[in-house]
């Protein structure tokens, strides 16, 4: 079965860079446009990992990290933040809610996939 | 060594010394220089000039005038340094002799030398391998290992107390 | 695969046209406030997106001009640019050409120009920009960044052990293992001594933590960076145990007690308490349950690892290091002297003729020909370690040999010395070390009895004094009867029975030619070679030899020996029409003598210090007279400080040292001669030897007057 991957992300062009870049690996990606919209998906089937923006208007992405810890089937999967240069705080505050690591944007697609392999194996 | 050691026609270097000439086996001589600067050693016999450089190495150069007891070599345009090559305890050494002039190269068969005499030569016996005759001049042939060995040119360790001979010796403190 | 591009590339376009017109409308608002900071920021912010994502669309353009005017805004919010309407039109201008740039990605050479205009015109209204530009770097590594490999193999010794909550953060540590296991060969150590029992134990924390020795060609950077989501929560200690490149002259590693006392796994003390006993240290260190298992697992393992790396490391030495001929060196050496001599010619002829081209070819020359030195007399030279180890076998063999009881300790073996000095050395310290323990070491009985360890030591050691290496070799042994040397000496005939000597000076009589103490001839020494061969050896090495000793507690013979024998620094002066050279390793300073000597004495006053000194031109009986103002050359002996007066000093001088060869053998105070750019020779002074005689020459007078 695959694994799926979720990407959560306001910008079409992201979540669907995300999308293709991933699913050549193998992953089966499902998009939420924003926090609460993911939260609703993953409710509903729990998924292997998620990469999500922080800045998003319906639930940021740290309060959806702090939200999916709270799923007991995604209580350990990894979660990778995509941030800016400009938000190294953000880091801190998304990692003490749970997530795995992050990302900087602008990224390239190689260097999603580096992060992706690190996380998941 | 006698004169019955040379037993075949040899070709000699022969120098003057004032108006003697005297003759070292050409098979001895490495080259003939002109007179060049000398560096003197302290401490050391007059008779022993100093050293020069020859093409990088140091030599010694020793004044045949005032190690035969005559007065010092004067620089003249005549004045050279005959360079030989002799053997110190077995080991082949260069040195510069510093002769009046350079004459010729000869050729003596043995029949031409004969003995040194005993007395008359001024010269220790032992440095003359023989006399040889040339148009009724005589030609000492020295035995130049002898003149440079060890012992001779050793009165360089007591230079400091003993005076070289033929000359007064540097002075000590 | 094209369509998803495609499909990619219109949503992109779509949300830069949406963020675009978002942003003229906050400049419209702008321009109507210059001070609504709102407008500022989200048009800040829209800049800001639309760098990012062409960024990641591979519309490189579009980021590098957006970039510049990102940076202007970034100053408009931080209130250190206001606003005005050139800012405005202009960043309208950059709204079209930015959709431009997203809508045709085609005419990208027409767009650049335009691009590098309007960046031009923003630049002179805001030179801030240049300044207030920022080097945004990725904080991690993306596969496709080119690392560079360090191409040597490094040995690192990595302890990981993660936050027990680390599983709430998503982080399989096995993951970062294999991670890291995929860099280079790889040993992972698992500590689970933490593991408590499973009542007490959450099934959610992670306990174990791991020791990893990892062998890789890359720097501790790309270890770190594996780390990097989790290296502020857990402990990491990321150790280089073997760089890769420092000598090492076997695979030998540390052992294992050090490297678990580095590792703070034991303390020193614990391992002091340990290793009286008669066990394998790691099987005792278990048994006294003061360290676990797999600690010593891993230190065995770190061992093992690091060995295998240096022996590889060796291997490849071999590879790059050539061996060369002695012979090959030394034909080297001599032509580096005669280059050298030539440099000084041509310098001197340089320094006669006005010409400043073949000036500046000459001082290069010089500059060239003393590195060129420096580099051929640094190949010659080795460390004296290898001759020591050589008496370790012979210093075992004598004492059984002896019934002696001997422990022979070295030191400074890595010090180094000319090739041939240490070629030449070795005969003389067997000879040396061979005294020390046949004369000088009392068999262990007669040792107790004197109250002194059974066991008698013999010190080896070496150390560098200025352009010396002094090489001393003592005994702890009976120490040298002044009283019997001196009546041996006598019978002898090598000293007058009643001259006066100094200690120094009797000990210094056992160098001499044949001369021996020992009541009886042993299987050892004694055989009609005495100590008078260290002596030539010494000298032909232009050493020299003290002794100092008490009787009863031991005695130390030193060597001073120089560092190499081809070419040293020299000072150049002259007398008369004398040059001469004096090592400049030697000298202090050169002061001027003025007013001449007072009183008859030989000494000068030196700021205030009373230095003696001597005459160079009545030592030497060099004729002339002396110039009015002389200088003294101030050289430091052993004891003092001595000058040397001389007519002028005319300065430094790279000195080929020519031996003066068999006829000048036995000349004191000179110790060779060399060859000057003049070609003339110039004398060599033997510093140490020359104050010798002139003390001797004054005492001795003294005692005639």
């Amino acid at each position: 079965m695959k694994k799926t991957i979720m990407t959560v992300d306001d910008s079409a062009s992201v979540r669907l860079m995300v999308k293709f870049t991933l699913a050549e690996l193998g992953f089966e990606i499902i998009e939420a446009v924003d926090g609460r919209d993911a939260l609703r998906k993953i409710e509903k089937k729990p998924v292997h990992m998620l990469i999500t923006d922080i800045n998003m208007p319906e639930l940021d992405g740290i309060s959806l990290v702090k939200k999916v810890r709270e799923i007991p089937a995604c209580k350990f999967i990894p979660i990778i933040m995509l941030t800016t240069e400009s938000q190294e705080e953000k880091k801190r505050e998304g990692k003490k809610a749970g997530a795995t690591g992050w990302i900087v944007k602008p990224f390239r697609p190689d260097q999603l996939v580096a992060v992706v392999r690190k996380v998941m194996g | 060594m006698s004169v019955s050691a040379i037993t075949e026609t040899t070709q000699y270097l022969t120098f003057k010394l004032g108006d003697e000439v005297f003759a070292i086996e050409i098979s001895k001589v490495r080259e003939v220089l002109d007179f060049t600067a000398i560096t003197k050693v302290p401490r050391t016999p007059d008779f022993m000039r100093g050293v020069i450089n020859l093409r990088g190495n140091v030599v010694p150069v020793v004044d045949m005038r005032l190690k035969f007891g005559m007065t010092k070599t004067e620089n003249t345009v005549n004045t050279c340094i005959i360079i030989v090559e002799i053997s110190l305890d077995g080991d082949t050494t260069v040195l510069g002799a510093l002769a009046d002039s350079v004459q010729e190269v000869i050729e003596l068969e043995p029949d031409k030398i004969e003995p040194a005499p005993r007395i008359g030569t001024r010269l220790r016996t032992d440095f003359i391998k023989g006399m040889g005759k040339r148009d009724d001049n005589f030609i000492i042939i020295l035995e130049i290992d002898k003149v440079f060995s060890v012992d001779e040119l050793s009165l360089v360790r007591d230079a400091g107390d003993v005076p070289a001979p033929g000359g007064e010796g540097p002075s000590g403190t | 695969m094209n369509e998803e591009y495609d499909k990619l590339i219109e949503t992109f376009r779509e949300e830069t046209y949406e963020l675009l017109s978002e942003l003229e409308t906050s400049l419209f608002e702008l321009e109507k406030d210059p001070h609504n900071g709102d407008a500022v920021s989200s048009i800040f912010r829209a800049f800001h997106s639309i760098k990012g994502a062409g960024g990641m669309f591979g519309f490189d353009e579009v980021s590098r001009f957006t970039h510049d005017i990102e940076t202007v805004y970034d100053l408009v919010r931080g209130e250190k640019i206001l606003p005005d309407k050139s800012l405005v039109d202009l960043s309208f201008a950059a709204c079209d050409l930015i959709r431009e740039m997203v809508t045709s990605p085609n005419e990208v050479q027409a767009q650049k120009k335009k691009a590098d205009e309007l960046l031009a015109s923003l630049r002179q209204l805001f030179p801030e920009i240049t300044e207030a530009k920022k080097t945004g770097k990725s904080a991690l590594r993306g596969a496709g960044d080119l690392v560079l490999p360090a191409a040597r193999l490094r040995a690192y010794r990595i302890r990981f052990r993660p936050a027990p909550d680390i599983f709430a953060t998503g982080t399989n540590p096995a993951l970062l293992l294999r991670e890291l296991c995929g860099l280079g060969q790889c040993s992972v150590i698992a500590h689970s001594d933490s593991i408590p029992d499973l009542n007490g134990m959450d099934p959610e924390l992670c306990y174990t933590s791991w020791d990893v020795i990892l062998t890789t060609e890359q720097d501790m950077d790309a270890i770190r960076d594996i780390f990097i989501f989790v290296e502020d929560t857990a402990e990491l200690i990321i150790e280089m145990i073997d760089d890769g490149e420092s000598a090492v002259d076997s695979a030998d590693y540390k052992k294992l007690g050090e490297i678990l006392v580095e590792k703070r796994d034991i303390t020193p003390k614990d391992l002091q308490k340990v290793l009286g006993g008669r066990k394998r240290l790691g099987e005792m260190l278990i048994d006294e349950g003061l360290v676990q298992p797999e600690s010593i697992q891993a230190a065995l393992i770190e061992q093992e690892q690091v060995r295998q790396i240096r022996e590889g490391r060796l291997k490849k030495e071999v590879i790059s290091n050539i061996r060369v001929s002695s012979e090959k060196l030394d034909k080297l050496v001599n032509l580096v002297g005669e280059l050298v001599t030539v440099q000084a010619r041509l310098s001197r002829h340089a320094l006669y003729t006005d010409d400043p081209e073949l000036g500046s070819i000459a001082e290069e020359v010089e500059r060239l020909t003393a590195e060129l030195r420096d580099n051929t007399m640094n190949i010659r030279m080795l460390p004296i370690g290898t001759t020591f180890s050589r008496f370790r076998r012979l210093v075992r063999d004598l004492s059984t040999d002896l019934g002696k009881e001997v422990e022979m300790v070295t030191e400074g073996g890595d010090t180094e010395l000319d090739k041939t000095v240490i070629e030449r050395l070795g005969d003389p310290l067997v000879h040396l070390i061979r005294n020390c323990i046949d004369h000088g070491i009392e068999p262990p009985q007669d040792r107790e009895s004197l109250g002194k360890p059974r066991k008698g030591m013999v010190r080896l050691s070496a150390t560098h004094s200025g352009a010396n290496v002094l090489i001393e070799i003592e005994d702890d042994g009976a120490g040298l009867d002044a009283g019997a040397i001196r009546a041996r000496a006598a019978q002898r005939g090598l000293v007058a029975t009643d001259a006066e000597l100094a200690d120094g000076e009797i000990f210094s009589l056992i160098l001499a030619p044949g001369f021996s103490t020992a009541e009886h001839i042993t299987n050892i020494s004694g055989r009609g070679v005495g100590l008078d061969v260290v002596k030539k050896a010494a000298d032909s090495l232009r050493g020299e030899i003290s002794i100092r000793s008490e009787k009863g507690k031991g005695t130390i013979i030193i060597l001073s020996l120089p560092l190499t024998l081809a070419i040293i620094e020299g000072l150049l002066i002259r007398i008369g029409e004398e040059h001469f050279v004096l090592p400049l390793s030697a000298v202090e300073e050169c002061v001027e003598l003025i007013g001449g000597d007072s009183h008859g004495r030989h000494i000068a006053n030196v700021r205030g210090r009373i230095v003696p000194y001597i005459r160079l031109r009545e030592q030497f009986a060099i004729g002339g007279s002396a110039p009015e103002i002389e200088q003294i050359v101030i050289v430091r002996n052993e004891t003092a400080r001595v000058g040397f007066v001389v007519d002028t000093v005319i300065g430094e001088n790279q000195t080929v040292i020519k031996t003066l060869g068999r006829v000048y053998k036995g000349l004191e105070g000179i110790s060779g001669a060399t060859i000057l750019g003049d070609g003339t020779v110039a004398l060599i002074l033997d510093v140490s030897k020359l104050i010798r005689i002139v003390e001797e020459g004054e005492v001795s007078g003294q005692a005639i007057q």
